[in-house]
């Protein structure tokens, strides 16, 4: 399906690749039933907090465009996640690359109850003249909500007029919480206004950019590492969207290459850049773990003709990690008596999905069941290839399921679980358990896990969560549980699926 | 996307405050789950889109001392998740799914259906869905649209169903005060300013129901209305629930305005409820004359450092109004500091700025009077903060770039938003919260000469 820039927006990833967010089954069946088209979307009769296409979190990637202004079009609490945009970053040494003096700058529309009766669209008005008068910004990014999109508030009418005497570029994003189930139809959202609005036609194309949009969920450190990696390719990169100044977007379209970190985050930029501007892109795999570095540093060399360069870059690479990893594998290897795996529950979005299990697989850790937010028909190629070199497993699509993961976790009993930041209790364990990524403000070595460094960094992280269980297991024992026991006497995480099983 | 909206307003009169950068503090829906969350043994069960709860999560309750929710905070809150079909077909049967489920399912001793933006716009029978499990749990609705309000509208509100569809009249307890006015999280303290709280008013033979820190929460709410005197701890936040309390249970109230800090506002606050309760007029001295003795001894420990380092500072407050008037108070009267500038943030309403503001005027010790301005927008605080010249900013973290950068000023964060520091149990509130003020300001520039 090719993007359509004429569109106010990006179709949802339901429509758009069958996005669903509630499965349980084996990881080759989910892949045969999506081939088939016979994955179905389920309603849950339990549901919890889960994050909405604005708050998963625009609000706060988007708040830290450096040269930009963001207007959330909404009630006053849908940007208060935003409200810790004078100090992101900040803990970063400028020796890392941070510049001393920014600045990042946010409004809200602060929809009453007058506006949800007569319309905000006046609001909106004078907070892009307020933007303006304010910051001179170069771009200013209008955040829709639920409510401006019941009231029926015409965005689009308003920037029209507006962008005839704003020097800005005015670029309105469709993430409306409710538009969709799938909280990855918020990052297509973003970027639709970013291929609409932002990026310019290629004043020159840059043969030595490689464009990567990198998620929130992974750290400073991964920047750096893929940075200097590229760097000894003789490639310089590009990314987005956080922290990156307007400029940066707007020549997006001059880039050799857009790379993945994240497929499923980057997938609707990667095609929009192709589309429209011929810059080439691929999916899979992403830089994690020692083969699957190997494979996307000789897919970007492929690309932008560095062939020549990358297998010495890589053979010295392994000459320091690979002996790491090595010890690392060993170490696992004898956490458990007579062979036995070291098993894993990973808490994983659809791109740690395929980033992350083939580098337990590296590291000797088994993973008999993963829990992914949510899955589309974007990844199944990938997927296939994964499971097939991974070998199958049992897998829980759902986002944010506090009730589900802890039930998942208490069934399977692997012996660490990795979780998502802020998933509830899910962290009291008797066995292991440690969290799945740290955040983009994270600025310390501990906490890469890109490329070969990221590789030997996360192993020991990893290592190091199995040597002290103290925090979690005094936890577990001093604080009630929030689900009665029923609960976890049946057999079924998916008890709430509102049709049992596989959709036929 | 475009069915017309079939809302209609509950109340008039919630001020609509235009565009606005960065406001310091979240939406109604936010403030009553941020008060069933306080509520210890209840289960908020929000019913929303399904981001209300995330943007909560990070915007309120970690924005308050990088705290999570407990065990029913973040991912574990129920939600109905609302999207699109709910708008055009409306959310009454998915909620009544959940509600059935979350009975079920989730321990709990009070459940709190916390209905936001998109049910209001609309147009559910929230009410009639709760109504049909009342007999299965103790079950409250409140109905508090993002956009009818702020998170200090959104704790009334909570106060309000719980008062309207919870309590029933009880005898009166004589040495029962209720606290009211203290937002959980957008009060950044207030665990500990209610446990300061209890122990101070206990000090003197008062049971104090914190409502909050109480491991009874149902409880504590029932017992509302036994108390024979509610104290609001905040200008104007609580105040509309204390003459609800007052027309439907007779209990009197009294607003002391602000979480008394240091010495002398906490003899105050103790002087003033023996006149109104029956309180031991001996031990009442005595209480006031050790903790003052104590409290003064510790302070001789760091005053000969204090006036080498930061004697007669110039300084500024911005924080909501109950904050502003405690720490204004304390730097001023005790500290011996001069205030030039407070900026009030959360955003009181008209009719009672020009009290506020008198408030923050009366009764001072310096020379110097503080200019007083009512602001919420981030950007015009931090040009309203570069006319003065100060040495010293209590604010939020908003704040601790700008001070140290723009305005060459220490800074201490005592105000929502607060993400440079974990808040559990600290206070600055009762005879001893002055040193931990001390305490954790100079952590912020003390070293060796």
């Amino acid at each position: 399906m090719p993007i359509d820039l004429k569109a106010q927006t990006c179709p949802t990833r339901e429509q758009r690749a069958n996005g669903i967010n509630a499965y349980y089954g084996k990881a080759s069946e989910l892949v045969r039933d999506a081939r088939a088209g016979c994955l179905q979307h389920k309603e849950r009769s339990f549901q919890q907090n889960a994050g909405c296409l604005l708050n998963f979190y625009l609000t706060v990637r988007v708040a830290t465009i450096r040269d930009a202004v963001m207007i959330v079009h909404a009630p006053v609490g849908c940007s208060a996640p935003a409200l810790l945009y004078r100090e992101v970053y900040r803990r970063l040494p400028p020796k890392l690359g941070r510049p001393e003096q920014f600045d990042l700058h946010w409004l809200t529309t602060n929809l009453s109850e007058k506006d949800v009766v007569f319309g905000g669209v006046e609001k909106l008005r004078s907070a892009i003249r307020e933007a303006t008068d304010r910051y001179h910004p170069r771009a200013i990014f209008v955040l829709a909500s639920c409510t401006s999109g019941i009231i029926g508030d015409d965005i689009e009418g308003v920037i029209v007029e507006e962008q005839a005497h704003t020097e800005a570029t005015i670029v309105p994003i469709h993430c409306e919480g409710i538009r969709s189930r799938i909280v990855q139809t918020g990052y297509d959202a973003f970027w639709h206004g970013v291929l609409k609005y932002l990026v310019k036609k290629p004043r020159r194309k840059q043969p030595d950019l490689v464009n990567v949009a990198s998620m929130l969920s992974y750290t400073w450190q991964d920047r750096l590492e893929i940075t200097r990696l590229l760097d000894r390719l003789g490639l310089r990169v590009n990314f987005v969207p956080e922290f990156a100044t307007v400029e940066q977007f707007e020549t997006l379209s001059e880039a050799a290459l857009t790379a993945p970190l994240c497929p499923t985050y980057t997938d609707y930029l990667s095609r929009g850049l192709e589309q429209e501007y011929g810059v080439p892109y691929f999916l899979y795999p992403s830089p994690v773990g020692i083969a699957n570095t190997d494979e996307w540093l000789r897919t970007v060399a492929r690309y932008t003709g560095k062939e020549h360069l990358v297998e010495a870059l890589i053979a010295e690479e392994h000459e320091t990690a690979v002996p790491r990893m090595d010890a690392l594998r060993e170490a696992f290897a004898k956490l458990k008596p007579d062979g036995e795996p070291f098993t894993v529950l990973g808490s994983l979005g659809q791109g740690r999905l395929l980033t992350q299990t083939p580098f337990f697989k590296e590291l000797g850790i088994a993973t008999p069941v993963t829990i992914c937010q949510d899955f589309d028909n974007l990844i199944l190629d990938e997927m296939d290839t994964m499971v097939k070199q991974t070998g199958d497993f049992d897998i829980m699509v759902n986002t944010f399921q506090a009730a589900e993961v802890a039930h998942t976790a208490r069934k399977y009993d692997p012996d660490m679980v990795l979780s998502c930041p802020f998933m509830g209790s899910a962290y009291k364990r008797e066995k292991g358990q440690t969290r799945i990524h740290a955040l983009r403000g994270d600025g310390r070595e501990w906490s890469t896990q890109a490329g070969y460094r990221g590789a030997v960094a996360c192993g020991n992280f990893l290592l190091q969560s199995t040597k002290n269980r103290a925090f979690q297991q005094t936890m577990l024992k001093k604080t009630p549980e929030p689900y009665h026991d029923w609960w976890f006497q049946q057999p079924n995480p998916h008890h709430f699926f509102k049709d049992d099983g596989v959709a036929k | 996307m475009t069915r017309k909206s079939t809302y209609q307003p509950p109340v008039a009169g919630v001020g609509d405050t235009g565009v606005v950068e960065a406001p310091r503090f979240s939406c109604a829906l936010g403030g009553a789950y941020a008060s069933a969350l306080a509520t210890y043994g209840t289960v908020p069960i929000l019913h929303s889109g399904s981001g209300c709860g995330m943007a909560n999560a990070h915007g309120l309750t970690f924005a308050a001392g990088l705290n999570t929710g407990g065990a029913h905070g973040t991912t574990s809150t129920p939600c109905s998740s609302l999207v699109e079909e709910h708008v055009i077909f409306g959310g009454e049967k998915k909620l009544r799914a959940l509600l059935d489920s979350t009975l079920s399912l989730m321990k709990g001793e009070l459940f709190a259906v916390i209905s936001g933006c998109v049910p209001s716009l609309i147009g559910d029978d929230v009410e009639a869905v709760v109504k049909e499990f009342k007999d299965r749990a103790p079950i409250i609705h409140v109905r508090s649209a993002g956009f009818a309000g702020s998170s200090y509208n959104g704790y009334e509100l909570y106060l309000d169903a719980v008062i309207d569809q919870l309590l029933a009249p009880r005898p009166k307890n004589p040495r029962q005060v209720n606290i009211l006015g203290i937002v959980p999280n957008q009060d950044v303290f207030w665990k500990g300013n209610l446990q300061v709280l209890e122990a101070l008013l206990g000090s003197v033979g008062l049971e104090v129901n914190t409502i909050f820190t109480d491991f009874d929460g149902l409880g504590a709410l029932r017992r509302i209305p036994s108390a024979a005197l509610n104290l609001v701890f905040s200008p104007w936040v609580g105040t509309a629930t204390a003459r609800k309390l007052e027309e439907r249970f007779g209990t009197p109230f009294r607003v002391v305005d602000s979480v008394p800090i240091g010495p002398k506002q906490s003899a105050q606050l103790l002087g003033l409820v023996a006149d109104l309760l029956p309180v031991d007029r001996e031990r009442l001295t005595r209480v006031i004359t050790e903790e003052e003795r104590r409290a003064y001894r510790y302070a001789e420990y760091f005053a000969e450092a204090f006036v080498v380092s930061l004697p007669h500072a110039y300084f500024a407050v911005v924080a909501d109004s109950a904050t502003a008037l405690g720490l204004l108070r304390y730097g001023t009267n005790e500290l011996g500091w001069n205030p030039e500038l407070v900026v009030v943030t959360d955003n009181p309403p008209a009719s009672v700025r020009g009290e506020i503001a008198a408030k923050l005027a009366e009764g001072l010790t310096s020379v110097v009077k503080p200019r007083v301005v009512f602001e919420i927008d981030s950007h015009r605080i931090r040009q309203e903060l570069r006319t003065v010249k100060v040495q010293l900013v209590l604010a939020s973290s908003l704040e601790k770039h700008i001070a140290p950068e723009e305005l060459d000023a220490i800074h201490l964060s005592v105000a929502y938003p607060i993400f440079d520091r974990v808040v559990l149990e600290r206070s600055y509130a009762g005879f001893r919260g002055g040193l931990a003020f001390f305490e954790d300001l100079t952590a912020t520039y003390a070293g060796p000469l």
